[in-house]
């Protein structure tokens, strides 16, 4: 068996100077930044490493960049690769994931040519996403272009005693296993071991080795699907996220004035959820047509019969979309028995209902999903299609979308109608997608150009469902796709359901602790009884975070860990508790809803960063708050 | 395989003195069609990124090493370095928060005058010598900590690198790598101040008879943007002495112009400070209070954090820098002159020295003590030694002024060079004494707090790796409480790496800046630091 690995030089957003930012023009000058390999493509490499141990083969690692980025290739050798390839071409700047999937799958057709010496027994491996981008698009638009399946979030593999190969995954709501049937075949991997440390010895190795360049012209003749012109999104704004408010600190010792405080600010943050802002609804200027005609669709995914609430908020945000554009509202179902939730669709907003039945349509797989979607976009023609930003949809939305030569933009948390006109394009009544990147350092505005359809993915819990209207009647369409054996290319083995491990990330609530609760015992006596008093009062799910000097003093392990080294998160109701507020820990947190912070030092740097404070002990303080919030 | 880890020259550090060792040995190889490999290794995952220094630099040396190199323009670091030519350089002494006075040109040794010099960024200046060297055919390795030296039939056969991917307990992680050995003919020494590789080959062989130890000072430096139109301008450079420092600590505050309205603000002292209390980040934002100072900082924020200690024992400190299969370079070396405050020139100089040596190494075939000599004679020839040698006693009289400090001290230094024989001094962490300075903690919109400073040096380390500094029988830190009314090292850290929580110790590896004034100055030499993973460590940019 033989590999590819796609690995890609990013900036590294871990360490952006603040004068990388020109916040005027918009733009982040990358040259101030260092460039390092994306860390799931190292990932990537050192999974195809350890496949190669059971399954020989060569390891082609394959990159696409300016001739800088040779040294990710490096790295990539320097950890068991054995052959780099560049494709560098300055024809090949500027693109976007449909222009970069186009000359990487024809890079890989040549390596299969030209040094696999025609032997398709190879297999694809690529990092889920890169984290400058954040899309995780090109990998499934690779595999698209190639016309092969791909296994996606892949986290171990094994291989039985007749070298077939079981690929472990990650879907929602738990893990699956399925082996490919044919072969070549893509997989993209996400966190599954530590980083490949590289030898002296084998990185004098790499040094020594002549990387292969190719040109564009090399691998393909097609210019017009490379570069800009290939590209079929746009960004055309770029504008910082931060929240620039200051807090001011209110100092209150009365604890229940507090928790009243406390529960009043924490309800009226609720009621505004999302980033979505109330808009002027827009109107289509007299005497022009929309850019795209059609319905607006979403994509619904159902789990055990159920319509997902992500596809119900899709249907909302598609029904206020459509009204501002006088479009009908389409929903996509795939699989059996679907009347039931066609109801259930037609009554949270959808006007039509197409349905795609198939016999071994049950079970998500990228390429018939994907073929069959395509053929009802060619027949119905729809001007957007929506996907929520879950597992599947991350997967299956690109290969829609390469398909039907159509731009996509991932993990959107705004969706606008808009008129757009620069320069020669004139676009009327088109969608303005907005999507964070660079690691949520940053916000985008993207618009689709050259594409039949408008598609984007939408993050889960951005949006609002409308509230259902049973009494609301609509079209069931029902489509009947022929498909064959050979577009079944993955054998699905088994499915196991994971209790959702809480993420300290989607917390509403986290309390943490820490230098300042000194002993591990006051830590865990008072900081849990904290998180779940909160949590009672507030009712939702409130988490324990810590601090790193909490974590290395062993009060609790590192996966409560919230900072700089740590997890980023942004819950509703952040408590500090008897932390210092040095700004390592901060940059953490600092973008919660509400900040209370309890410490014994008035001087604390914390207070600055906190809405709420209390000045004392909390071995003091925090049993008499919880007293006070249970009451 | 093995092959690759046999090397013929291999430099430690990838500074200015390696970096121009490396180029001026590949040229003479290369003139004479001469293959041989020469391998520079750096800590650092980046290069530059583990450096720092003012930096006033007497770019004449680069003529030796790279005729011509004005008249690239089109090279993106000679048009920097020429555009920073110092123009205006001043000396001021502060007196109280308030007071300044202009000290005139004519009192000033003309050795110590700055005009003509280039301000230079010395993590810039090393990524560029690193350029011209790969392009000579030098390689180079970042990522690579040299743990210890190899020694067979008492000569130096190469280093031993660090592991990689061990937990906090040294158990090894999945990804591990145990530390290689790689042989060298000859291994040249360039760790920079403080070496630990250096020290340890200096105490093997007894390089050090008959000399000084080695001194130090340490140095904290902030990168600061002004605002369009500033108070303090382009071209100039401005020492202060004075104000914070009561009058027996040697240091002086410092503000260079870079580029694009960066100063580079610094605060050095030296480490032989009686005061217990002293803590260089907290000193560097009172000295940012003075009416003088604050007036050119005015609207400025700080971009960038960094500390370093560097050699001051002078002429009498330079141990013998040869022994069988092993050479010391630059900072490592003490080639430092304490007077003018400057030591990359020498730095590149020694390196200049080391190439032509180890080149006359290569041809005789021979890598002994006696063949590699021939570097102390090209050093001793050259402007280096006799620089140090004129201003051989100027620190040490510093050392003896006691409590008169300066006032005794700066008139005296004027005679430094009549006194005939060497003034020996006292290791800097024998000199701490049971007093304190007690600040009022720096408050004030532009001083800026420890940790955040820290965080601004880009300083990262894997937090499960092993810790890399350590405070041996912790019980005994007990006493320095007792005895000096505090910790000292909780205020002498620069990176706030030591703590104390009822009397019991707790370590902030993670933050260390690799400048080591904690084992230099820890008073019951109670901490131990070793180089820590390599790739780890502070991250400047333009230091």
């Amino acid at each position: 068996m033989n590999y590819i690995v796609l690995v890609k030089q990013v900036p590294d957003i871990k360490n952006i100077p603040e004068e990388a930012w020109d916040w005027e023009k918009g733009i982040l000058k990358r040259g101030l930044l260092d460039n390092v390999c994306n860390d799931m493509d190292k990932q990537a490499i050192a999974f195809a490493v350890s496949m190669r141990q059971a399954l020989q083969g060569q390891i082609v690692s394959l990159s696409m960049g300016p001739p800088f980025a040779d040294a990710v290739l490096k790295y990539a050798l320097s950890v068991g690769a054995d052959t780099g390839v560049l494709l560098t071409d300055r024809k090949l700047g500027g693109a976007d994931t449909a222009a970069t999937a186009f000359p990487l799958a024809a890079a890989i057709r040549k390596i299969e040519k030209d040094i696999f010496k025609g032997d398709r027994n190879y297999i694809i491996i690529s990092g889920m996403q890169s984290v400058d981008g954040d899309t995780a698009q090109v990998p499934p638009q690779v595999a698209e272009d190639l016309g092969v399946a791909h296994i996606a979030y892949a986290t171990s593999f094994n291989i039985d005693k007749n070298n077939c190969l079981y690929i472990k995954r990650i879907i929602r709501g738990g893990t699956q296993i399925v082996s490919p049937v044919t072969y070549p075949c893509m997989i993209t991997i996400t966190n599954w071991t530590l980083h490949p440390n590289a030898t002296f010895e084998r990185t004098r190795w790499a040094n020594s080795q002549r990387l292969l360049h190719w040109s564009a012209a090399d691998v393909t003749k097609d210019e017009s699907r490379i570069g800009l012109s290939g590209s079929r999104t746009t960004v055309f704004k770029v504008f910082s996220p931060k929240d620039v408010s200051s807090r001011k600190c209110i100092f209150e010792s009365d604890l229940a004035k507090l928790a009243g405080l406390l529960k009043e600010a924490y309800l009226s943050k609720s009621k505004s959820t999302g980033q979505e802002t109330a808009k002027v609804a827009y109107q289509l200027p007299a005497g022009k047509n929309p850019t795209y005609p059609g319905e607006v669709w979403v994509f619904a995914e159902q789990e055990d019969s159920v319509i997902s609430q992500a596809s119900y908020e899709l249907l909302g945000k598609a029904c206020e979309l459509a009204a501002q554009v006088n479009a009908k509202v389409g929903a996509v179902l795939v699989g059996q028995n679907s009347l039931k939730q066609s109801r259930s669709l037609i009554s949270y907003g959808a006007d039509k209902v197409y349905i795609i039945t198939g016999d071994r349509l049950n079970d998500f797989q990228p390429v018939p999903y994907s073929r069959v979607v395509c053929e009802l976009l060619d027949k119905y023609k729809p001007q957007i299609l929506l996907f929520s930003a879950t597992p599947l949809g991350k997967e299956l939305a690109p290969r829609v979308a390469y398909r039907a030569g159509s731009g996509l933009t991932a993990d959107c948390t705004a969706l606008d109608i808009f008129d757009y006109k620069k320069g020669s394009q004139d676009y009327t009544a088109i969608l303005k997608q907005t999507r964070p990147a660079l690691g949520g350092n940053i916000m985008a505005s993207i618009i689709t150009q050259n594409s039949r359809v408008q598609m984007s993915t939408v993050r889960p819990g951005v949006m609002q469902a409308i509230k259902p209207d049973e009494s609301r009647t609509g079209e069931i369409i029902k489509y009947e796709p022929a498909l064959t054996e050979a577009d079944f290319a993955l054998k699905i083995i088994s499915s196991e359901e994971i209790p959702a491990a809480s993420e300290l990330k989607d917390a509403a609530i986290v309390v943490a602790g820490g230098g300042g609760c000194r002993t591990r015992e006051g830590f865990l006596n008072c900081i849990p009884a904290l998180a779940d008093a909160l949590g009672k009062l507030l009712g939702e799910e409130a988490m324990v975070g810590a601090t790193r000097v909490a974590v290395e003093r062993g009060f609790i392990d590192r996966s409560h860990q919230v900072g700089q080294t740590g997890q980023t998160v942004k819950p509703k109701l952040y408590v500090a508790v008897g932390i210092s507020g040095a700004v390592q820990h901060v940059s953490g947190m600092q973008n919660s809803g509400i900040i209370l912070a309890i410490n014994k030092d008035p001087n604390a740097s914390i207070f600055r960063t906190a809405d709420f404070g209390i000045v004392g002990d909390f071995e003091n303080l925090v049993p008499r708050l919880i007293k006070v919030l249970n009451s | 395989m093995d092959e690759l880890k046999k090397i013929d020259v291999l430099f430690i550090g990838a500074g200015p003195a390696s970096l121009a060792g490396a180029i001026k040995l590949k040229q003479l190889l290369n003139q004479r069609g001469i293959n041989r490999s020469v391998v520079v290794i750096e800590k650092a995952e980046k290069i530059g990124q583990h450096h720092l220094s003012g930096a006033v630099f007497d770019a004449g040396v680069l003529d030796e090493l790279l005729p011509g190199w004005q008249n690239n323009g089109e090279d993106k670091f000679i048009a920097k370095l020429l555009a920073s030519r110092i123009i205006k350089d001043e000396l001021y002494f502060l007196k109280g928060r308030s007071m300044a006075f202009r000290i005139p040109d004519f009192v000033i040794p003309a050795n110590m005058h700055n005009k003509n010099a280039y301000a230079v960024s010395i993590s810039e200046l090393v990524n560029w010598l690193a350029e011209i060297a790969v392009k000579l055919g030098v390689e180079i390795y970042t990522g690579f900590a040299a743990k210890e030296i190899v020694v067979e039939d008492n000569r130096v056969r190469g280093v031993k690198l660090g592991d990689k991917g061990l937990d906090k307990e040294r158990r090894p992680l999945s990804n591990y790598v145990p530390g290689e050995v790689i042989k060298a003919e000859v291994t040249v020494l360039g760790e920079g101040s403080a070496g630990l590789l250096a020290e340890g080959v200096v105490k093997q062989f007894k390089l050090d008879a008959k000399r000084n130890p080695q001194i130090y000072s340490m140095g904290v430096k902030e990168i600061i943007k002004l605002p369009e139109k500033n108070a303090f301008g382009a071209n100039r450079v401005a020492h202060f002495l004075g104000f914070p420092f009561p009058s027996d600590v040697y240091g002086a505050g410092s503000i260079y112009s870079m580029r694009d309205n960066l100063v580079a603000v610094a605060l050095v002292m030296a480490l032989d400070w009686r005061y217990a209390d002293l803590n260089p980040q907290r000193e560097l934002q009172i000295f940012k209070s003075h009416s003088m100072i604050k007036n050119f900082l005015e609207g400025g924020e700080v971009v960038a954090y960094g500390a370093k200690t560097f050699p001051e024992g002078g002429y009498y400190s330079v141990p013998r820098l040869v022994a069988d299969g092993v050479m010391i370079v630059g900072d490592a070396a003490g080639l430092t002159n304490a007077k003018k405050r400057k030591g990359l020139h020498y730095a590149i100089k020694s390196g200049i020295a080391a190439g032509e040596a180890v080149f006359q190494a290569i041809e005789k075939q021979d890598f002994s003590a006696q063949s590699l000599k021939k570097y102390h004679d090209i050093l001793n020839e050259s402007f280096v030694m006799k620089e140090l040698y004129a201003s051989r006693n100027y620190r040490q009289i510093f050392s003896r002024t006691g409590r008169l400090g300066y006032y005794l001290g700066a008139p005296l230094s004027f005679f430094q060079s009549w006194i005939p024989d060497r003034l020996s001094t006292k290791p800097d962490h024998e000199c701490m004494q049971r007093i304190q300075l007690k600040r009022q903690s720096a408050s004030g919109v532009d001083s800026v707090d420890r940790l955040t400073a820290v965080s601004l040096s880009g300083t990262t380390h894997r937090e499960d790796e092993p810790s890399h500094v350590a405070l041996c029988e912790a019980s005994q830190s007990e006493i320095c409480n007792k005895y000096f009314g505090c910790h000292p090292c909780t205020s002498f850290c620069p990176a706030e790496v030591y703590k104390f929580e009822d009397g019991k110790p707790i370590l902030s590896p993670s933050n260390c800046l690799h400048c080591q004034t904690c084992r230099l100055k820890c008073p019951q030499q109670l901490i131990k630091w070793e180089v820590p993973e390599g790739g780890d460590g502070p991250r400047y940019k333009i230091m």
